[in-house]
C-alpha cells in the first residue's frame, strides 16, 4: 500500500459482507450466557408487563359492577407486583447489557491494541498516526450498543414478529396477507437505499478519519506551522476537511431518515387497505370481530418493523465501523516470531552478516552481498553518507525488517529462528529522535528496565552524566515531562534516552546518531563513563563527530550498497581514500 | 447551566431554523396522539355500529374510504414534517459543530509552546473529538427529547384536568417524588461523567503516544508491558462506563415503579369513583389509555439528564480550549516591518525563566545584518531558548531581543515569523510530499524554486525515491534517515528565503562532506539573509563571523574562531577535543 496522506481516503475492496457481523459474533459469543439470560429476562419482563392490561379489564368488568373495593384493591395489589417484576427482570438486563456491550469494546480495543503492538515500523510509517488512533478509540467505542443492546432488540423484535404474524394468520389468512404485503414492498425501499447508505456512512468514517488525522498532526507540528505562518492555509485546510465531514455526515442522513419515514408510510398504507379489504369482502366468512382484532395486531406487527428498520441503520454504521477496525485487525504481521521460534540464550555479542541482501520495497536493494564478522565486545563504527544504509544495518540486527536474502547470525543463531522478545530484549538501541513518554523521568528511564531500582536508575543517569541536569530541576526526578519532552532540550531528552538504553543492560549496543545533540565535552564524560560498561559488549556505533568515532575497534565506510572500507581510524587514514577524506573535511582549514 | 446559554450563542445563525426545529418537536409530540385519534374513530364510526348491525352500506365503504385517505394523508404530512424536523436538527447541529472545530482549529493555531507543554495531544484529540460529539448528541437528540418530553407532559396533564381535576391530582401528586429522584440521580451522576471523561482522555493519551513511540516500543521489545499499561486504561475506562451506567440502575427501581404505579392509580382511584358514579366508563378508558403518555416522559426524563450531564462535562472541556489564551500574540499597536527586514538582531540584557529555573541571565548580543553567528554550549545552557525568543517562540521575562532595532513584541507576529527561517532541532516533517514539505512556507513555489531549494540543502537523494519529489514521506518523516529528514528541514527554511535564518543543530547528522557542502551553499544565498547556527561540531562553527559560547544562561565567550581556538576556554576545550586531543596537549592539527 502506498503512503497515506491525511486527505487520501482509505477505501475499501471488500464488498459488504455479514462477515464483519459474524466476526464480531465471535466477541459477543464469549458473553453467550449473559446475552441469553438477557433475552431470556426480556421476555419475561414483557410478558409480565401484559398483565397489567388483563387486570385493568377484570376490574372494570366484575369489580367495578359489583362495587367490590377489596377486589380492586387487591387488583391494584397484583398489578403493582406485576409491574415491579417486570421490572427487576428489565433491570436484570439492563445489567447484564452495561457489562456486556463494555466487554465487547473493552475485547475488540485490547485485541487491535495487541496485534498494533506486532505491526512493523512499516505499517506507523505509512499512514498519519491520527487515523490509527480514531480506529482505536472512536471506531471502537461507536460499535459498542450496536453489539450488546442492538444484537437482543433485534433478536426481540424478530421474535414480537414472528409472534404476530402467528396471531394475525390464526385470525384471518387473507387479511394477513394484506398486512404483509408492505414487506417486499419495504424490502424494494431498502434495497433502493441500502447502497447508497452504505457507501454514506463509509464516506463518514473516512471524512471523519483524514480530519482526525490532519487535526492530530496539525496539532503535533504545531510549532513548524507558526514559524512558517502556515495558519490560514492550514486553517483552510481543515476547513475543506471539516466540510467534507459535515457534508457526508448530512448525506447519511438525509438517506437513513428515509427508512423509518417509508416504514411509517407503508405500514400505514396496508393498514388502511386492509380495513378497506376487510369491509368488502364482510361477509360469513369474515367475523367483524376479526376485522377488530386484526387491526389492532396489524399496527403492533409494523411497530417492531419501525424498530428493525433503526436497528438496521444502527447496524449499516457499526459494520463500517467493523470494517476498518477487523481491516485492521488484518494487517498482516511481516516480522513475527517464525513457527517453532527458539529462545535465544544469553548472547556474548558475536554478529555474523552472511551474504545478506535487503531491500524495502522489494525493487531496489539497499545492501547487496553484505558479509560482516564481528566478535564479542567489539566497538563497530558505522560512517558514510547519509542515506547510505548505516541505519538499516543495524535496524537488522534487531529483525525491524526481515532479510531479503543471506543470514544474520548471533552467536551463531540465524536470528530468523529465534523470538523476537528474546532477541531484541539483549539489545540496546538508541535512536536519534529519541521518544519521551509523559510521565516522571524515573518512569522514562526505568522503561529501559521495567524492575530497576530507584538507585539503578540513578546510577544508569549518573553514568551519561544525566543526574546532574535531573537534580537540578525542581523536583528530580520525579518531574513529570511529556511526549514532546518540552521541559528538556534535545540533548537532555538524548541523554535520558541514553540512561534508559544503558539500564536495559544489553549485551549489543546500538548508537544511531545518539549523541548528536549532546554537547562535546558531555560527550567525552560520557564517554568515559561508558568505558567499563562496555567492557565485554558489543557496540555498533552510528555518528559524524569523529571525536566520538576515532577510538572504534573498527570503522565501517558504508557505501554502494555494501562495505567500502574498513579499519580501524589508523589503517583507513593511511588507506587514503574515502574514510580520510571524510576525516579531512573536518579538520582541514 | 451556562453551558447550553455558551452553545446557544455559538449558534448564532442557525436560532430561527433552531427554534423551528424546536416548535417542530413540539408539534410533533401533540402530533403522535393524531393515529391513534383517527384509528379510534374508525373502529367507533365504521366498524363498532357494524357489529350491531352486520351489514356493510356504501355510505359505510365509503365514510371508511375517507377516514383512510385521512390517515394516509395524516401520517404522509406528519412523517414529512417529522423527517424535515430531523434534518433541521441535523443541519443545525453540524453547522454548530462545524463552526465549533473550525474556530477551535483557529485558536490551536494561536496557542503558544506553554499550551502545549501543558496539554497532551491525545487530551486535545479527546476533545476535538469525544467532546465535540457530546455537544452534537446534546443539540441534536438530548434537547429534542427533553421538549417532546414537556410537550407530552403537559399535553397529559392539561387533558386530565379538563376531564376530571380530583383524579389528575391523585395521578400528579406522584410526579414530584419521582423529579426529586430524577435531579438526586443527576447530581450523583455528574461526577462520575467528569472522571469517564478523564479516562477516556487518558486511554487516548496512551493509544496516541504508544502510536508515536512505536519505535522506542519495538527497540525494547516493550510490546507486553505496553499491552498490559494499555489493558490498565482500557479496562479504567470501561469501569467507569460501567459504574457511570450502572448508578441509572441504582435509581431506576424507584423512578420505575413509581411512575409505572401511576397506572396502580388509575386501576384504584379509577375504579373507586368508577364504582361511585363520578366518572364514566368512557373517561376512564381516556386516563388508562393515555397514562403511558404521562409516564414515558418521567421514565426518560432520568435518562436525558444523564446524557445532559455528560454534555455539561464535555463542553467545559471545550469551553476551556475555545478560550484559552496565548501569552504570544500581536498586541494592537504592533507595526509591520517596511519592505525586507534587514537581519539585524539584539538580545539586550535578556533573561528568561521557564519552569522556575532562570534559563538565561542577562543574555547582551548584537548580531549585524547578514552576520553568520554560531552559538555553542554544554547540553540544556539556553542555546535553544535563546534562538526561540526571535520568532516569539517565548517571550523574555527581562530585557528586550529586538529585530532592526525594534523589540520583537512590537512586531505583527505573522510578518515577524515570516522574515525568519528556522530549522529547528526536533525535525518535524508532514505526511505531505518532499515538494510539499519543502514548499511549506510558500505552497504556490513553482517546483523548480523547490528543486533550487533542495539542491542549496542537498536534498538530492529525493530524486532517487520512488516517486522523487512527490513520494508521500511519513509522518514526522519517518521512514527517512536523520540527516535526510534534516535536509529536508533546511530546504524548507531556506524556501522562505528569510531575513534569518536560524539553524538549531540542523546538520548534527549529516555526513561531513555533505555539511561542507552545505556550508558553501549557505555562504552564497542569493538573497541577504543574517545566519544563526546553534551547532556542537567544530567543524560547523569555524567559518562563523562570530562565535558566541553559551554556559549556564550566560554568555561566557564571543569571538570568531582564530580567537576563540587561541583563548582559554569552552571553545578551545571542545575544539581539541574534537580533534582528538586533550586539552593541554600542544601539538595542533590545524
Amino acid at each position: 500500500m502506498a503512503r497515506n496522506r491525511f486527505d487520501v481516503d482509505e477505501n475499501l475492496e471488500t464488498p459488504f459482507s455479514i462477515k464483519h457481523l459474524l466476526r464480531a459474533g465471535t466477541y459477543i459469543g464469549r458473553h453467550k450466557k449473559k446475552m441469553i439470560l438477557s433475552l431470556v429476562f426480556s421476555a419475561i419482563s414483557a410478558a409480565v408487563g401484559l398483565i397489567g392490561p388483563l387486570l385493568v379489564q377484570r376490574g372494570i368488568n366484575v369489580s367495578v359492577p359489583n362495587k367490590d373495593y377489596r377486589e380492586l384493591a387487591i387488583l391494584a395489589a397484583c398489578m403493582l407486583a406485576s409491574i415491579i417484576i417486570s421490572l427487576l427482570f428489565a433491570i436484570a438486563r439492563s445489567r447484564y447489557m452495561i457489562q456486556v456491550g463494555q466487554e465487547i469494546i473493552y475485547d475488540i480495543r485490547k485485541d487491535l491494541f495487541q496485534h498494533l503492538q506486532k505491526l512493523p515500523f512499516q505499517f506507523y510509517d505509512d499512514r498519519p498516526h491520527g487515523k490509527i488512533l480514531t480506529r482505536v478509540i472512536n471506531y471502537v467505542n461507536s460499535v459498542s450498543d450496536a453489539l450488546s443492546n442492538g444484537i437482543i432488540n433485534f433478536v426481540l423484535e424478530i421474535f414480537n414478529l414472528i409472534l404476530i404474524a402467528i396471531f394475525m394468520l390464526i385470525c384471518d389468512v387473507k387479511l394477513s396477507l394484506v398486512v404483509m404485503a408492505g414487506i417486499p414492498l419495504l424490502l424494494v425501499v431498502i434495497f433502493l437505499v441500502k447502497p447508497a447508505q452504505r457507501r454514506a456512512w463509509q464516506d463518514v468514517s473516512n471524512k471523519s478519519s483524514n480530519l482526525n488525522a490532519y487535526l492530530h498532526e496539525s496539532l503535533d507540528g504545531m510549532k513548524i506551522t507558526q514559524a512558517f505562518t502556515r495558519e490560514e492555509e492550514n486553517g483552510e485546510i481543515y476547513d475543506r476537511l471539516n466540510q467534507n465531514c459535515r457534508r457526508t455526515w448530512m448525506k447519511a442522513q438525509y438517506t437513513s431518515n428515509l427508512i423509518w419515514v417509508s416504514v411509517e408510510n407503508i405500514s400505514t398504507w396496508v393498514v388502511g387497505a386492509m380495513y378497506l379489504v376487510g369491509l368488502c369482502t364482510l361477509g360469513p366468512s369474515m367475523q367483524i370481530g376479526t376485522i377488530i382484532a386484526l387491526a389492532s395486531y396489524a399496527w403492533r406487527f409494523w411497530q417492531p418493523m419501525l424498530s428493525l428498520s433503526n436497528l438496521y441503520n444502527t447496524f449499516i454504521n457499526a459494520v463500517a465501523y467493523l470494517e476498518r477496525i477487523f481491516e485492521m485487525m488484518d494487517e498482516p504481521i511481516t516480522v513475527d516470531d517464525a513457527p517453532g521460534a527458539t529462545e535465544l540464550p544469553p548472547i556474548t555479542g558475536g554478529v555474523e552478516f552472511r551474504n545478506v541482501v535487503f531491500s524495502y520495497d522489494g525493487s531496489v536493494n539497499v545492501l547487496e552481498n553484505f558479509n560482516l564478522n564481528i566478535t564479542p565486545g567489539e566497538s563497530v563504527a558505522l560512517v558514510g553518507p547519509t542515506g547510505a544504509g548505516k541505519t538499516t544495518v543495524v535496524n537488522l540486527l534487531s529483525r525491524f525488517y526481515n532479510l531479503t536474502g543471506g543470514q544474520l547470525l548471533l552467536d551463531g543463531h540465524d536470528i530468523a529462528g529465534v523470538t523476537l522478545h528474546s532477541l531484541r530484549s539483549q539489545m540496546g538501541i538508541m535512536l536519534q529522535d529519541s521518544f519521551i513518554f509523559s510521565g516522571t523521568i524515573m518512569d522514562n528511564i526505568r522503561y529501559g528496565r521495567l524492575d530497576a531500582t530507584d538507585e539503578e536508575v540513578i546510577a544508569a543517569a549518573k553514568t551519561v552524566c544525566a543526574h546532574e541536569f535531573i537534580s537540578q530541576m525542581e523536583q528530580g526526578y520525579q518531574t513529570q515531562v511529556n511526549e514532546r519532552g518540552s521541559r528538556l532540550s534535545q540533548g537532555q531528552k538524548q541523554l535520558v534516552a541514553f540512561a534508559r538504553t544503558l539500564l536495559s543492560d544489553p549485551k549489543i549496543l546500538v548508537l544511531d546518531e545518539a549523541t548528536s545533540s549532546i554537547d562535546a565535552k558531555t560527550e567525552k564524560l560520557v564517554q568515559q563513563g561508558l568505558q567499563a560498561l562496555l567492557k565485554g559488549r558489543t557496540s555498533f556505533i552510528i555518528a559524524h563527530r569523529l571525536s566520538t568515532i576515532k577510538n572504534c575497534d573498527r570503522i565501517l565506510y558504508i557505501a554502494d550498497k555494501g562495505i567500502g572500507e574498513m579499519g580501524t581510524h589508523q589503517e583507513l587514514l593511511e588507506k587514503r581514500g574515502k574514510y580520510y577524506h571524510l576525516y579531512t573535511a573536518q579538520v582541514e582549514d | 447551566m451556562f453551558q447550553l446559554r455558551w452553545v446557544w450563542t455559538r449558534m448564532a445563525g442557525t436560532h430561527k431554523r433552531y427554534v423551528f426545529a424546536l416548535f417542530s418537536t413540539a408539534v410533533l409530540a401533540v402530533m403522535s396522539l393524531g393515529n391513534s385519534m383517527i384509528t379510534a374513530n374508525i373502529m367507533d364510526t365504521v366498524f363498532y355500529p357494524l357489529q350491531e348491525t352486520g351489514t356493510v352500506t356504501p355510505e359505510a365503504v365509503r365514510q371508511l374510504g375517507w377516514l383512510v385517505a385521512l390517515l394516509i394523508g395524516f401520517v404522509l404530512v406528519r412523517t414529512s414534517f417529522g423527517y424535515l424536523s430531523v434534518m433541521t436538527y441535523e443541519n443545525c447541529s453540524q453547522k454548530l459543530i462545524y463552526q465549533l472545530r473550525r474556530d477551535l482549529y483557529k485558536n490551536m493555531q494561536e496557542q503558544d509552546q506553554a499550551f502545549y507543554g501543558q496539554y497532551r495531544t491525545g487530551d486535545l484529540m479527546t476533545r476535538l473529538t469525544g467532546d465535540m460529539d457530546m455537544i452534537r448528541h446534546a443539540v441534536n437528540w438530548v434537547i429534542r427529547q427533553l421538549i417532546s418530553c414537556t410537550v407530552m407532559f403537559f399535553t397529559a396533564i392539561i387533558t386530565f384536568f379538563v376531564a376530571d381535576w380530583q383524579m389528575a391530582l391523585t395521578m400528579l401528586a406522584i410526579t414530584p417524588f419521582i423529579f426529586a429522584l430524577t435531579l438526586m440521580f443527576s447530581k450523583r451522576v455528574h461526577p462520575l461523567y467528569v472522571d469517564l471523561r478523564e479516562k477516556l482522555s487518558s486511554l487516548n493519551t496512551a493509544a496516541q503516544e504508544n502510536i508515536s513511540g512505536n519505535r522506542v516500543v519495538k527497540a525494547f521489545a516493550r510490546e507486553d508491558y505496553e499491552i498490559a499499561r494499555f489493558d490498565e486504561k482500557n479496562r479504567e475506562y470501561k469501569e467507569a462506563n460501567k459504574t457511570a451506567s450502572l448508578l441509572w440502575l441504582k435509581f431506576c427501581p424507584y423512578v420505575e415503579t413509581l411512575s409505572q404505579s401511576l397506572s396502580v392509580v388509575v386501576l384504584l382511584v379509577g375504579g373507586a369513583f368508577l364504582i361511585s358514579g363520578r366518572i364514566t366508563i368512557g373517561t376512564f378508558a381516556m386516563f388508562n389509555g393515555l397514562t403511558w403518555t404521562l409516564v414515558d416522559p418521567m421514565r426518560m426524563l432520568g435518562m436525558h439528564l444523564n446524557d445532559l450531564q455528560r454534555f455539561f462535562a464535555s463542553s467545559n472541556k471545550i469551553i476551556e480550549l475555545y478560550y484559552a489564551k496565548s501569552t504570544i500574540t500581536t498586541r494592537p499597536d504592533a507595526v509591520k516591518p517596511k519592505g525586507r527586514v534587514k537581519g539585524e538582531v539584539k538580545f539586550q540584557d535578556v533573561s528568561l525563566k521557564l519552569h522556575g529555573t532562570e534559563v538565561l541571565k542577562h543574555v547582551n548580543l548584537d548580531i549585524h545584518p547578514g552576520e553568520t553567528v554560531a552559538v555553542m554550549g554544554p547540553t540544556g545552557s539556553g542555546k535553544t531558548s535563546l534562538v526561540n525568543m526571535i520568532p516569539r517562540f517565548t517571550d523574555a521575562s527581562s530585557g528586550k531581543v529586538l529585530v532592526d532595532g525594534t523589540p520583537v513584541r512590537m512586531y505583527d507576529l505573522k510578518s515577524l515569523r515570516s522574515s525568519i527561517g528556522i530549522a529547528t532541532q526536533d525535525v518535524f516533517l508532514f505526511s505531505d510530499s518532499v515538494d510539499g514539505n519543502i514548499a511549506y512556507g510558500d505552497s504556490k513555489m513553482p517546483e523548480e524554486e523547490v528543486k533550487r531549494f533542495a539542491k542549496m540543502a542537498d536534498v538530492d537523494f529525493a530524486e532517487k525515491l520512488a516517486e522523487g519529489f512527490d513520494t508521500v514521506i511519513g509522518e514526522r518523516g519517518t521512514g527517512l534517515s536523520g540527516g535526510q529528514k534534516q535536509r529536508i528541514a533546511l530546504a524548507r527554511a531556506l524556501a522562505v528565503r528569510p531575513s534569518i535564518l536560524i539553524l538549531d543543530d540542523t546538520t548534527s547528522a549529516v555526513d561531513l562532506e555533505t555539511e561542507k557542502y552545505i556550508q558553501e551553499q549557505l555562504a552564497n544565498l542569493d538573497f541577504p539573509c543574517t545566519k544563526i547556527i546553534v551547532a556542537q561540531r567544530i567543524s560547523t562553527t569555524k567559518r562563523a563571523d562570530k562565535i558566541v559560547i553559551l554556559e549556564d544562561g550566560r554568555v561566557t565567550q564571543v569571538g570568531t574562531h582564530q580567537e576563540l581556538s587561541q583563548a582559554p576556554g569552552y571553545y578551545r576545550e571542545v575544539f581539541l577535543l574534537q580533534n582528538g586531543q586533550e586539552a593541554g596537549s600542544e601539538r595542533q592539527v590545524v
